[in-house]
């Protein structure tokens, strides 16, 4: 080394050494991703569509979680101490909270720290049933908690909810404990605490903010909200209160890929490790997926059907993703499509074709569930991206049995032709369509949500079908709204829909043929005595054998009454850039982004 | 000419009219109820009236028209029924990147558009003439939805010369970064209809004979053209411009979507299909008030463009 050199090389090094903590602590850990659909706002009681709720996961805590890695899912405690176990018959369930806890910093706390508190938890509770919030989850806690229905009740007949009325239902022992008292049994509960709209609030943020508290989401979770632009930006920011998480790899399964990456990724890390998380909600399909490919977006959630062939060519990773590190995670949704046979007897005053519980309507219903070419739809519509489904309950939920197979929904326009003939279904006038048994005109309208290029396929695969089989089925083009109004109010003969899981459990999806429900989730209108009794008997039941075989039964009644043409579980593809680590979905939480991380370096070093 | 502008403003008033009442009748009578869809998954009919007594829609007619009629003279729409953001700041917050895009369209497509036309009438029937007509059709005949499929593939992907999609808060990164490609393409899509339309405007005008006296006094073409033809021509251009000032602030809802651009294209079609009314009943009632002013403003322009114009 040349004696000048010295100097410089001292410096150098120095240099380094100065600049190497600096560079770290200027390189935050961003992510960047899209939603399919735009957020409506992050007031946790007044919101239910998917996307808010992915957001509002990141900035507030229910009393319960879900394990992270734990498949089937888990419940685990969040800020409560403990999952409590149930009391009085399964009609109590009491939560100690962790103290210490602490809210966000916010201007309503005037400067102080905030704890949480118990009486959060009743505040929230209440604010679901307050007229004046509409919460579209109002009706979880429903004829649920002893009291509650009364306040609502007097705040409906104009007088303003009394949040400082102690009812029984809503028991706050003491500063960190609270007992829940429900109207009857019920097992499922704890999933409804578990849900990420189920958060505790503080009342002073709400009152402070008002009619603005969509903008102002002020809770105890890992990140706040930095910036909202609606429907274009939301931004979170590492929460600097958060006491931090760890990992639990205790139920991750050792064979699963996904899991132990995620345990090599994230094990002893205090979390959330991303400084800033950004999204951009983009309902157009390409750009979306470009932005992926662009390395703009870190994950791609929900491949769109479109490209689906691109990236899984063949089933498999294309190999210009694969050569990149792209991954893909393929998950079966915690959901189902179906179409609904409305099962009055009357629509609109008329005779409703195929409404009714009589032998030869139900031959009706079950023909055309045999005659649709459900095949076609997931190959061809879906791309393959979609399993059919057996039962109501999909893979992943509580109750769901892969073992439960029937052919009453298998396409065999044979069967369903037989089946006709056979209840009195055929053509009399020789005009190529069947009649009535009675020779009356058989003419059934389909209505479809008129804004959706997917039901319209779906729709006209449905006509085709019928006429393959003989049957004059029209399809109906209405605004969503309409649509709604007109399956509650059962203005309809046929109609698409579908559900996806509030909670992972099976009675979250049977609930939807409960008599009780009718004209509400019960879309059909269908009132069996039979299955309303199964249904009542199972939801006294905690999870078991006994459960599972009522289940079942219920599916059997649905399979041989037919009010649902049982549709699909769609399969979606979700994909991450190599620099994003810790990644494995949840079916019931979307978002995660507290088990997420960037490596900054890799990301930098992979620009082209 | 003030006598002129004053019974201008004041045939306003019964226009206005007819726009309240052809609004506030489309949507109780075609629009969607708002309180299915805010009513949220599984609902009830007392969940149902109660959202309806809340928005206001349980009440006679004559009192929501009433209601509306005072939200048009205060300028105050209060929120929206989906977001329960001020209606007010959902118009000021999305005009901006609208306008962003929007006003570079207008200026460079009605720039270049009287240029090329005037330059194509001049030449007219010869090969360049035929050649951009021929262009201008092909363009014409392929939808404003293959552009952007394609441009943003190929510009915005393939080539990596502009983002696929995006927005920022800083406007000279919008104006630099984010806009240029959808402003680009709306340029290239509007052009050609332009072009075609101003060229018959200006072969009206080069038929004239005016202009065959002022080439027989000697004029040089330059000035023939540029002074005379193109001075001429402007009424009808003008006209047209005016017609497309409007659409400026709605913009366009495909390159918003496509590009992430969070303007008041977008916002206008996510309100009509949340059957989002404050929001629906401000846009359409502002955009006629904006219609309207920008009409008289045209007309008054007549005058300045061509002397012989009078208001009457």
């Amino acid at each position: 080394m040349p004696p000048f050199a010295a100097p410089f090389a001292a410096a150098a090094v120095a240099l380094c050494l100065l600049c190497a903590p600096a560079a770290a602590s200027v390189a935050p850990k961003v992510l960047r991703m899209a939603f399919r659909t735009a957020e409506a706002g992050f007031d946790p009681q007044r919101v239910d569509d998917r996307y808010s709720v992915g957001v509002l996961e990141n900035l507030f805590e229910p009393l319960l979680t879900y394990d992270y890695l734990a498949r089937p899912v888990r419940l685990v405690p969040l800020v409560a101490e403990a999952v409590p176990q149930p009391e009085e018959g399964g009609t109590r369930y009491t939560f100690r909270l962790r103290p210490g806890i602490l809210f966000a910093d916010d201007p309503a706390f005037k400067g102080a720290p905030r704890e949480l508190v118990a009486a959060d938890v009743e505040y929230a509770i209440k604010r679901f049933r307050d007229p004046a919030n509409r919460s579209p989850y109002g009706w979880l806690f429903e004829h649920k908690l002893e009291g509650l229905d009364a306040l609502a009740e007097a705040a409906a007949q104009g007088a303003r909810f009394d949040y400082g009325a102690r009812i029984r239902g809503l028991e706050v022992r003491d500063r960190y404990t609270i007992s829940f008292k429900l109207v009857e049994p019920d097992f499922n509960f704890l999933y409804l605490l578990a849900m990420p709209n189920v958060v505790p609030v503080a009342r002073e943020v709400i009152e402070a903010y008002g009619a603005d508290t969509h903008a102002h989401p002020v809770g105890t979770g890992p990140f706040v909200l930095r910036e909202w632009v609606r429907r274009s930006k939301i931004v979170l920011e590492r929460n600097p209160r958060h006491r931090g998480y760890e990992l639990d790899p205790r139920f991750a399964d050792p064979a699963d890929e996904w899991d132990r990456r995620a345990i090599e990724a994230l094990r002893g890390k205090r979390l959330p490790l991303l400084d800033r998380v950004e999204i951009y909600p983009i309902e157009e399909e390409q750009p979306r997926f470009l932005a992926f490919l662009n390395r703009e977006h870190d994950l791609l959630d929900e491949t769109p059907f479109a490209f689906i062939h691109q990236v899984l060519p063949g089933g498999r990773l294309a190999p210009s993703l694969k050569s990149r590190g792209v991954a893909v995670y393929r998950e079966e949704q915690p959901e189902f499509t179906y179409d609904v046979f409305n099962m009055n007897d009357k629509v609109d005053g008329r005779d409703n074709p195929v409404g009714g519980y009589d032998a030869a309507r139900v031959a009706l219903r079950r023909a055309m569930v045999l005659g649709h070419d459900r095949d076609r739809e997931i190959t061809v519509l879906r791309k393959g991206q979609a399993i059919a489904a057996q039962s109501p309950v999909p893979p992943g939920v509580v109750g769901y049995d892969p073992a439960f197979r029937s052919t009453a929904q298998d396409h065999d326009p044979a069967r369903a032709k037989a089946l006709l003939d056979l209840a009195g279904y055929v053509d009399r006038d020789g005009d190529g369509w069947r009649e009535q048994p009675d020779g009356s005109l058989l003419s059934i309208v389909y209505k479809y949500n008129a804004g959706s290029q997917e039901s319209r396929q779906l729709a006209e695969l449905w006509v085709k079908s019928m006429a393959d089989i003989g049957i004059r089925l029209d399809a109906e083009a209405v605004q969503f709204v309409d649509l709604l109004k007109d399956k509650k109010a059962g203005r309809f003969v046929f109609a698409g829909s579908a559900w996806i899981a509030d909670y992972p459990d099976a009675q979250n999806f049977l609930q939807l043929a409960y008599g009780a429900n009718a004209g509400t989730s019960n879309e059909a209108h269908f009132r069996l005595p039979a299955f309303d009794a199964l249904y009542r008997r199972s939801a006294s039941l905690p999870d078991g054998p006994e459960r599972s075989a009522l289940y079942r039964e219920m599916s059997r009644l649905l399979l041989a009454w037919a009010p649902w043409r049982l549709g699909v579980h769609r399969i979606f593809n979700h994909l991450q850039h190599p620099w994003v680590k810790g990644y494995k979905k949840h079916p019931i939480l979307y978002t995660n982004f507290k088990y997420l991380d960037v490596d900054v370096a890799a990301r930098a070093a992979s620009a082209p | 000419m003030a006598a002129y502008v004053i019974r201008r403003l004041w045939q306003m008033i019964p226009t206005l009219a007819g726009v309240i009442l052809l609004i506030f009748f489309l949507f109780n009578w075609v629009g969607g109820d708002p309180a299915q869809v805010l009513a949220g998954k599984i609902s009830n009919p007392e969940q149902i009236a109660n959202i309806r007594k809340q928005l206001g829609v349980d009440q006679p007619y004559w009192y929501q028209l009433w209601v509306f009629v005072q939200q048009v003279f205060t300028f105050d729409f209060g929120r929206s029924w989906s977001t329960n953001e001020e209606v007010s700041r959902i118009l000021l917050t999305r005009v901006g990147p609208t306008l962003t895009i929007m006003v570079p369209v207008l200026v460079i497509e009605t720039i270049l558009a009287v240029a090329f036309a005037i330059m194509v009438a001049y030449v007219r029937g010869s090969l360049t003439d035929r050649a951009i007509m021929v262009a201008c059709t092909t363009a014409m005949s392929i939808s404003f939805l293959v552009y952007i499929i394609f441009a943003q593939w190929l510009f915005g992907f393939k080539l990596g010369w502009f983002p696929v999609q995006g927005w920022s808060e800083s406007t000279w990164r919008n104006i630099t970064h984010y806009a240029p490609l959808p402003v680009m393409l709306a340029i290239f899509v509007g052009l050609a209809p332009q072009l075609r339309l101003y060229r018959s405007f200006f072969l009206e005008e080069i038929h004239q004979d005016y202009v065959r006296t002022a080439r027989a006094k000697g004029l040089t073409e330059n000035t023939v053209m540029l002074k005379h033809v193109l001075r001429n021509a402007l009424i009808p251009i003008l006209t047209n411009v005016g017609i497309y000032l409007p659409g400026l602030f709605v913009g366009s809802f495909l390159l918003e979507v496509f590009f992430s651009v969070p303007g008041l294209g977008r916002e206008i079609v996510t309100a009509v299909n949340r059957s989002d009314f404050p929001v629906i009943k401000a846009v359409t009632v502002y955009l006629a008030m904006l219609t309207m002013t920008i009409n008289l403003l045209v007309d008054v322009a007549y005058k300045l463009v061509d002397p012989r114009v009078s208001f009457k």
